[in-house]
């Protein structure tokens, strides 16, 4: 057993699960979005860590780490709600490239102001669990309570998701009002109210994937930039309407990353993601766990 | 002026002609006059337009969205770097053609299995087409040096030119001029051309195609096929722009041609007005000058520049603009621009 | 589909004449500015020679002030500090000397950097010479951020001069005649390192990490050139561009390869902030190798990490522990009394490490006092060319234990150093000893695999009496 865990395989295999995890949280903060909206996030990652600046860095400040990563989903919570009211409800019916433009002016925006108001610094965001990684007869397992921290907290949130779209009234409603938003009208559900929730929820939720890459580093504004474009390619993979396709995608490129990482060479890790895309492309145009729709005119 | 008019109607491409020629002399001149800092900042917002305009073409005509075209300039610019390190006495059209052509091959390359998916999903293609670029370039450091990426000649003047030039900083001030001069004569042939094929066919049928797919494929038009040409075309301004700019700034670095670049473009040509010439010409000119721009804000505001508040104000004044515009004016200065002349000539007609 | 801007489709002229007026109109307005600019800017009066005037010089350098590498800020602090010095006592020959420092962020604009979104080392250095108009650039710094600007130098004939950087690009002579590097080069820096390793360790398994650049290559270069084998799996590079959590994915990866390929001896050609991710990841590990460290990464005020103790370096100026050694006093004074600011010096005037001298302040003041050197001998009329072979013929006094001599066909500087190792990267109580010299012996050697590594004894240069 203690060989298994310290080979090579499983060492990938626990790398790949570790950023896998994030990436695939961020793809499900877009496709929450992409469904309810028909919005394409591009500033997803930079609002992410905008609340993540809210909240971390006042553990510079002493702050406890568990107070500050509550008040950074908090604010997430506040971002993602404020955005869809002020940003994009005037943009709703106009053509698609107005909303990915405003938002990628959203994503500069923040990317500037997160520097601007916080001067950064190299301090590195403590971890509230050891980073040193488990031994096995002098060999590194590549799992450190840090690291279980982070696969946990990222699982434990898209399971909240899942169950809270499955099972519970609001999420009945929200899967409602995106898939027949007229319908639901007529029937009484508050379609605007639930779309401003979407947006909540995956900013949310993006909140705390800032919290998770920036624990253990230096808080940086551009720290989700790269895991945002392959949390795209993973959402885009899994047909930008599928969750459990986002979920898939994120951590199938998080393991590709790892194995070309390893295999092949550390420079062409980003390469992850065009290649899990090329190939799902290949397989189903249409992305891999989307019901064919006929397009209407 | 009615015979400008009828040239105009008679011989639309002679009249193109003649109006950029005259338009290419008029910044000649104005090189003259400006100082080697200036020069510097128009040649690279000359070939910033080139790119700009290439974007342009395909989002406002075609209706496809790419941010992948910081990947092409990419490709423009190490064929360049990497051909005149072997070739140093290629004259520069030539190079710039080669990488025009590479450009446009590279967009082909991307275009096959990108132009059956539509927006989301070519976004998504594009921008991982883009991503790819820094990576690549990294892991072959034989051909491209890595991170220290190439280096080659900057454009020096030729002798009649720098003879032209005296005093203490004369080769400084002939070499930034000849560059801008350069410059400019590229970017207007680019225009000229785009110019031209705004009203060819092609982009009639392009408009087609954006407005409503399914008439278009009923009247004829073949779908990808058109659609493949738009991003070819695109592409390959995005290569000789890239390129152009390699040879203007002496060295190609991967860093330069990240995926904040794609945004960085998509901005100015927003920010100038999609879909239009002078929109991309508005958009190089805003690249070039953006500093005094925010050093002017610097100024009114109090801002100092050397605070992490005044080094990031560039970043947030062009993220609001660029949300503003599309809230408000969609389609940028020029748009803005004609809707003012609309209002002035309607209040001269109530008058 | 809806598309913003129809509706003007039937109006193709229209469109043009429009366009046609507003880029003329644009133009014209551009130009009308740029008459203005152009009169102001013809209204300054220079003399025959840029920057120089009857009483000043003007010279400049791109050095990162903020951002990943802005530890690296204080070695051009402490040569402005020794050119406010040598102002204060008259200038040299009657001529002040005016520094400029432009902040280039490494030509890396990202975390913390405040030198202004899209600012470059290719736009500083155009600012620089097109409108400060400076004599030379002196002490720019950083390999990949100055590799993009030595050709746009040399094409406008600006002396580029002592670039604080170890690669062999600075020494072409053929091809850039006014180009001038000051430190050993990495390949050498290496070989000392190899000669180390043969000595010490001759059955280590060794391996090595490079920066994705000149940098790293050249390091590698020098201890492959030195004959020491290292299997190609063991070779490895990091990206300095990327955010903190991509580059430790990537050196988790590196340092867990090293680990199981039982290497015990690794050269790390990194600055100081990846230093100290690669130590602390390595710890994370359970891995504790030899660790060779590159003098431009092993700064231990710098890197700020325990796990330093222990690591090897080489360092080409005096213990900055030695209080007696002149030069240490004579920078120590100057330091004290003639920073622009007293920020400039992080470290130095307030914290637990204040009153400690680094060897970046030495390296700072060391080129700084060889130009001074090397102007004072043109006398009164100081040109480009004349500094050119100044630097070929003058026999430099600084700070360095190795001396620094230029010729015709060398233009690389200092060619080695001594070794040492860092005893000490904790909050020292009284007298500071961070690093300790190993044996009293200079190492010089070349870059290729035929040049020797030669054993000299150090020398210290007597301070010109001008200075003190």
């Amino acid at each position: 057993m203690s060989t298994l865990l310290t080979s090579r395989i499983m060492t990938d295999v626990f790398g790949g699960i570790t950023s896998g995890a994030v990436i695939a949280l961020v793809a499900l903060c877009l496709v929450i979005v992409w469904k309810s909206t028909n919005v394409l996030n591009f500033a997803q990652g930079a609002m992410g860590m905008f609340a993540t600046f809210v909240g971390m860095n006042l553990v510079f400040h002493d702050t406890n780490y568990w107070l500050c990563l509550v008040l950074s989903v908090a604010t997430g919570l506040v971002v993602g709600g404020l955005t869809e009211r002020v940003l994009i409800r005037p943009l709703y019916g106009k053509p698609e490239i107005n909303p990915i433009v405003v938002m990628v002016g959203f994503l500069g925006l923040l990317e500037a102001l997160v520097p601007a108001i916080w001067a950064s610094s190299f301090n590195t965001v403590p971890s509230p669990f050891s980073q040193v990684y488990f031994q096995s007869h002098g060999n590194t397992v590549l799992l450190s309570p840090f690291v279980l921290y982070q696969i946990a907290l990222a699982l434990g949130v898209m399971l909240v998701v899942a169950l809270l779209f499955q099972y519970t009234t609001l999420g009945l409603k929200m899967r409602a009002a995106a898939l027949a938003p007229e319908v639901s009208r007529l029937l009484g559900v508050r379609v605007n109210r639930l779309l401003t929730l979407g947006w909540m929820l995956s900013s949310g939720i993006g909140a705390l994937a800032g919290v998770i890459v920036s624990t253990g580093h230096t808080l940086d504004a551009t720290n989700l930039d790269g895991i945002f474009v392959s949390a795209f390619i993973a959402a885009a993979v899994g047909g930008l309407e599928s969750p459990l396709g986002a979920v898939i995608g994120g951590l199938l490129i998080g393991l590709a990353q790892q194995f070309i990482l390893n295999y092949w060479s550390a420079n062409l890790a980003p390469l992850a993601g065009v290649i899990v895309l090329l190939i799902s492309l290949a397989i189903k145009p249409q992305g891999i766990f989307t019901r064919t729709v006929t397009r209407r005119v | 002026m009615k015979w400008l008019t009828t040239l105009r109607d008679a011989r639309p491409t002679t009249s193109r002609a003649l109006g950029i020629t005259l338009l290419t002399l008029l910044a000649l001149l104005i090189t003259f006059r400006l100082s080697a800092l200036d020069d510097a900042k128009l040649a690279s917002g000359a070939a910033i337009a080139i790119v700009v305009v290439g974007l342009s073409w395909l989002i406002g005509w075609s209706g496809q969205v790419s941010l992948g075209n910081s990947g092409f300039m990419a490709v423009g610019a190490y064929v360049t770097a990497i051909w005149a390190n072997h070739h140093a006495t290629t004259p520069i059209f030539v190079t710039l053609l080669l990488a025009t052509g590479c450009g446009a091959l590279s967009g082909l390359v991307l275009a096959l299995p990108s132009t059956r998916l539509r927006g989301p999903y070519l976004a998504g293609m594009t921008l991982a087409f883009s991503f790819a670029v820094v990576p690549l370039a990294l892991n072959f450091p034989s051909v491209t040096g890595a991170s220290s990426g190439l280096t080659l000649n900057f454009l020096n003047a030729p002798s009649w030119f720098a003879g032209l030039f005296t005093g203490p900083q004369a080769t400084v001030n002939a070499n930034a001029q000849w560059s801008a001069d350069v410059a400019i004569v590229v970017a207007a042939v680019a225009f000229f051309f785009m110019a031209n094929l705004f009203h060819s066919r092609t982009g009639r049928a392009m408009r087609l195609i954006r407005d409503n797919d399914v008439a278009a494929e009923l009247t004829g038009v073949n779908l990808p096929r058109t659609r493949t040409l738009a991003f070819v075309i695109s592409a390959a301004y995005a290569g000789l722009g890239g390129s152009l700019l390699t040879l203007l700034n002496g060295s190609v670095t991967p860093q330069t041609y990240s995926i904040a670049l794609s945004i960085l473009l998509l901005t100015l040509m927003v920010l100038g007005g999609i879909g239009t010439l002078s929109g991309a010409v508005l958009g190089g000119l805003i690249y070039s000058y953006s500093d005094n721009l925010v050093s002017l804000v610097n100024k009114v505001t109090g801002v100092n520049p050397a605070s992490t508040f005044g080094a990031n104000l560039k970043g947030i004044v062009f993220g609001a603009l660029l949300i503003l515009t599309m809230l408000l004016a969609p389609r940028g200065l020029v748009g803005l621009g004609s809707q003012l002349v609309r209002l002035f000539a309607q209040l001269r007609n109530r008058t | 589909m809806q598309y913003i801007y129809q509706g003007e489709s039937s109006m193709n002229h229209q469109r043009i004449h429009r366009a046609v007026k507003l880029v003329s109109a644009s133009t014209l307005m551009l130009g009308m500015l740029s008459w203005g600019v152009g009169l102001a800017s013809s209204a300054s009066a220079t003399t025959a020679t840029p920057g120089v005037t009857a009483k000043s010089v003007t010279i400049g350098a791109t050095v990162p002030l903020s951002g990943i590498a802005a530890g690296y800020g204080e070695v051009s602090a402490a040569a402005a500090a020794v050119f406010s010095y040598v102002n204060s006592k008259g200038g040299i020959n009657g001529r002040k000397i005016n520094y400029l420092r432009k902040d280039d962020c490494y030509n890396i604009n990202a975390l913390g950097c405040t030198a202004g979104t899209g600012v470059t080392t290719l736009s500083q250095t155009q600012a620089l010479v097109t409108q400060s108009h400076v004599f030379a650039d002196v002490g720019s710094l950083g390999t990949a951020a100055q590799g993009t600007v030595l050709n746009y130098l040399n094409q406008n004939g600006v002396p580029n001069l002592f670039v604080n950087s170890g690669s062999s690009l600075w020494n072409q002579p053929k091809k850039y005649k006014g180009l001038f590097g000051f430190q050993p080069s990495y390949q050498a820096e290496s070989k000392v390192f190899a000669y180390w390793i043969k000595k010490n360790e001759p059955l280590a398994v060794v391996g090595q990490i490079g920066q994705g650049d000149d940098f790293g290559a050249n390091g590698l270069a020098g201890l492959l050139a030195a004959h020491l084998p290292i299997a190609k799996a063991n070779q490895l590079t990091y990206d300095a561009n990327v955010t903190s959590p991509t580059l430790a994915a990537g050196l988790i990866q590196d340092i867990s390869t090293l680990k199981a390929n039982k290497v015990n001896a690794v050269v790390l050609d990194s600055i100081p902030p990846v230093t100290q991710a690669i130590l602390k990841i390595a710890y994370n590990l359970g891995y504790s190798p030899q660790w060779l460290i590159s003098s431009v990464g092993a700064d231990p005020i710098s890197v700020a990490t325990p796990l330093e103790v222990g690591a090897i370096t080489l360092d080409y100026f005096p213990s900055t522990a030695d209080t007696a050694n002149s030069w240490n006093q004579w920078v120590t004074k100057v330091i004290k009394r003639f920073p622009a600011a007293r920020a400039d010096f992080p470290n130095y005037f307030t914290g637990a490490n204040a009153g400690v001298l680094d060897a970046n302040m030495l390296y700072g003041a060391s080129y700084a006092v060889a130009f001074c050197e090397a102007l004072k001998s043109l006398g009164k009329n100081v040109t480009r060319a004349g500094l050119l072979k100044a630097m070929t013929t003058v026999r430099f006094a600084t700070p360095s234990q190795t001396p620094l001599r230029y010729s015709a066909t060398k233009h690389q500087g200092l060619l080695g150093g001594s070794l040492a190792q860092i005893i000490a990267n904790t909050n020292p109580a009284s007298n500071p000893q961070y690093i300790k010299l190993l044996g009293n012996a200079e190492y010089t050697t070349g870059d290729t695999s035929t040049t020797p590594v030669i054993t000299a004894a150090p020398i210290v240069s007597p301070i010109p009496g001008w200075l003190s």
